[in-house]
């Protein structure tokens, strides 16, 4: 349904998206996973038109967004990150206005707007202005007017930013219910849980690339069963590696990430069972630990163990 | 089409709910227009005052000048009302009066006897003209008095006194009549015909009887519609900030629909404000109602394409306090010489010139043709020619601006 095949993006010298390649397919939820300033909003601004890509081949609905560009652009569903909202227009109006914008007319149209009225649960607020509604209520609409024609293919960028916990619910079963009825959605995100709620197939960005691909079970599967260490304190460069260095040789299966003056994070299999043999080389190398973390495998520790940095950084 | 249509009901709705800004639009233009107006017309009546005269002498001679200021267009200057003295110099204290002529009891007989006599004019020192114009009415009289006793003294004596024994027989009267005849006749090769004539050429008016006060309106009405324009094309910054020119761009939606739905909806609100004030004109200067739709179409048109620069011009700006600026700091001046604070003709030739090639000069000077034409449908075929090109160059410029990344800031 959507292929994204080496999109370039480049602002003069910047390039904010180098090479990105994906492809989604019906009835999934692709998520663009990646920090603030990853190249994901840029990705989806390329297909949706907004912006016009420097290299690369975008194809929706087997349409290509520039050779057949009114075809693909009809394909595709966009709930853009901000509100894109007439605030002083009735929320029925803005309805029928972006459904006529999608070339929808007449019956089906109207009928078309019923439906997301009650899907997104706004349907006793239809002749009210969005002036008066809630943040959770705004985010609603906006999501049913970028779904009101029913589209094939949708992009979802960062849908739920500032919604209460409630609207946020509501949003992912309005998600939940578009990919049954069979709709390709990108979901675009920094939520670590919601990726890991929503989506079937996951790419993660980081600096306008793509540093991994796949399925959630799969890119789990990738960071294999390894813990993360993260340790903050006071870590003396040559000594805190020849400590950990030991101990890798000694037998326990340990990696450096990150290390900094002040932060050392390691990647080790059964972390619990190794922790006082770690503390111990690490005090012996002169190090001081003030704080420790210890996390499962899970997206997030992927992102770090790819990056070596955290996600929301 | 349909989506031209639907960006037009959207506007519509939208904008019929700022009813506000409206309203302001219609009545700013109204109040400085009806002002400038009522000052400049009034009845178009000429300066009258009132002369008091106190005749204490109560003769002939003195109903004679009493009854000069009442004679010809003296008369449609001038009230005159017989007072007291007492009561004349109590009105004219009290400013309810241009001057007061106090005529001395005696005058008569001093006139006829050649002795000094002193007639006293106190004027009303708040009023200038007329004063003054009573002021040299009265030494004309006087010059004049002098003149006529100098050559017909002993006719006039003996009117006087036959005035007082209650008439003259035929005989006296046919006598005095032959002298008097004489007397013109002799000095008839002097007076007449004047030894110097004025002619007095007036060039004949270009297009006759257009009041003055009329030629405020076109300028009144291009006041409400370039605040009317300014304001909705303010709307492109609305929609930027709202996300919704994000969004258009996006769907298959073509983006000139989109515009022309707007520039539509832009020319009927713009329509319905220069639209009501000029009727309210029509009302005020009793102009017939047949200009009206060729003047509204006027409106109709060159408001839209004042919408599609001003929009240019917002759209050209980085942000949307920039754009207010720009377009504040042109309006006002574009205001002043486009003939909407002074008309055209009240103008210094070379500010006039300018004015008229202004934008908003241009379609005050063809509104005034309009209004003050004897046919209607006045507004020639390439005027309106050039106010579509003002509507297509200003919307492909705000085509062009939302494709090349407003829509996206």
């Amino acid at each position: 349904m959507l292929v994204v095949d080496n999109l370039v993006k480049q602002y003069g010298d910047l390039i904010a998206v180098d090479g990105v390649s994906f492809t989604a397919g019906k009835g999934m939820v692709f998520g663009l996973l990646g920090p603030n300033g990853a190249g994901k909003s840029t990705v989806i601004n390329c297909i949706s038109g907004l912006l016009r890509p420097t290299g690369g081949h975008i194809s929706v609905a087997g349409f290509d967004i520039r050779k057949e560009a009114k075809k693909a652009k009809k394909a595709l569903g966009v709930v853009p990150q901000e509100l894109a909202l007439y605030e002083d227009l009735p929320a029925i109006d803005n309805l029928r206005y972006w459904g006529k914008a999608y070339g929808l007319r007449g019956e089906y149209l109207e009928s078309r707007v019923d439906e997301v009225l009650n899907t997104a649960g706004l349907a006793d607020r239809a002749k009210d202005l969005p002036k008066t509604f809630s943040g959770g209520m705004k985010r609603r609409l906006n999501f049913a007017c970028g779904v009101v024609h029913k589209p094939p293919v949708m992009l979802l960028d960062e849908p739920t930013v500032g919604v209460d916990p409630q609207s946020r619910e509501r949003l992912f079963e309005l998600v939940e219910a578009e990919r049954e009825n069979g709709s390709c959605i990108v979901y675009s995100t920094h939520y670590m849980e919601e990726a890991d709620r929503l989506c079937d197939s996951l790419a993660i960005m980081d600096h306008g690339k793509l540093i991994a691909q796949g399925t959630v079970a799969g890119l789990r599967t990738q960071l294999g069963a390894r813990d993360v260490l993260q340790l903050s304190g006071s870590f003396p460069g040559d000594a805190t590696k020849q400590a950990i260095r030991a101990l890798a040789s000694g037998g326990i299966d340990l990696e450096i990430i990150n290390h900094e003056e002040a932060g050392l994070t390691l990647t080790l299999s059964g972390a619990s069972q190794h922790l006082p043999a770690i503390f111990e080389a690490l005090s012996g190398a002169g190090a001081l630990v003030s704080e420790t973390s210890l996390r499962s495998p899970n997206l997030e520790t992927l992102f770090l163990l790819l990056t070596g940095k955290e996600l929301r950084e | 089409m349909g989506f031209v249509l639907s960006s037009l009901k959207k506007d519509i709705a939208r904008w019929r709910q700022d009813a506000t800004a409206i309203l302001l639009w219609i009545s700013v233009p109204l109040l400085i227009g009806g002002i400038l107006t009522l000052l400049m017309s009034g009845s178009g009546a000429k300066p009258h005052g009132v002369l008091l005269i106190a005749d204490q002498d109560d003769s002939l001679l003195s109903s004679l000048v009493a009854g000069a200021y009442s004679k010809g267009e003296l008369a449609e200057l001038i009230s005159v009302e017989k007072v007291s003295a007492a009561v004349g110099r109590e009105k004219i204290n009290a400013g309810k009066a241009s001057a007061l002529l106090i005529i001395p009891r005696g005058f008569s007989d001093a006139f006829m006897q050649s002795e000094p006599v002193t007639l006293t004019l106190r004027t009303n020192p708040s009023q200038t003209i007329l004063p003054g114009i009573i002021t040299d009415v009265t030494r004309v009289l006087l010059d004049i008095g002098f003149y006529a006793e100098q050559l017909f003294g002993s006719e006039i004596e003996t009117i006087r006194q036959a005035n007082g024994n209650r008439g003259l027989d035929d005989a006296r009267l046919a006598a005095l009549s032959i002298a008097i005849w004489h007397k013109i006749e002799s000095v008839a090769p002097y007076l007449f015909p004047p030894a110097i004539d004025v002619d007095i050429v007036e060039p004949p008016p270009d297009e006759p009887g257009v009041p003055f006060a009329l030629l405020f309106l076109p300028g009144t009405i291009l006041m409400a519609v370039m605040f009317a324009a300014n304001g909705l094309a303010g709307d492109y910054w609305a929609e930027h900030n709202q996300g919704t020119l994000r969004r258009l761009v996006s769907t298959p939606a073509r983006v000139t629909g989109f515009l022309a739905g707007k520039a539509l909806a832009a020319g009927l609100i713009i329509t319905m404000t220069g639209g009501l004030v000029l009727i309210i004109g029509f009302l005020y200067h009793g102009i017939t109602w047949d200009k009206l739709p060729s003047s509204l179409a006027w409106i109709f048109v060159s408001g839209i394409g004042l919408f599609a620069w001003f929009g240019a011009l917002q759209m050209m700006a980085s942000s949307q306090r920039a754009a207010n600026l720009l377009t504040s700091m042109l309006l006002f001046p574009l205001l002043m010489v486009g003939g909407s604070f002074f008309p055209f003709a009240a103008l210094p030739n070379w500010i006039a010139e300018i004015g008229r090639n202004t934008p908003n000069g241009f379609i005050v000077d063809r509104l005034t043709r309009e209004i003050t034409a004897t046919s209607v449908w006045a507004i020639d075929l390439q005027s309106w020619l050039i106010v579509i090109a003002m509507v297509v160059s200003g919307l492909a410029v705000c085509a062009w601006r939302l494709k090349a990344g407003f829509a996206r800031g």
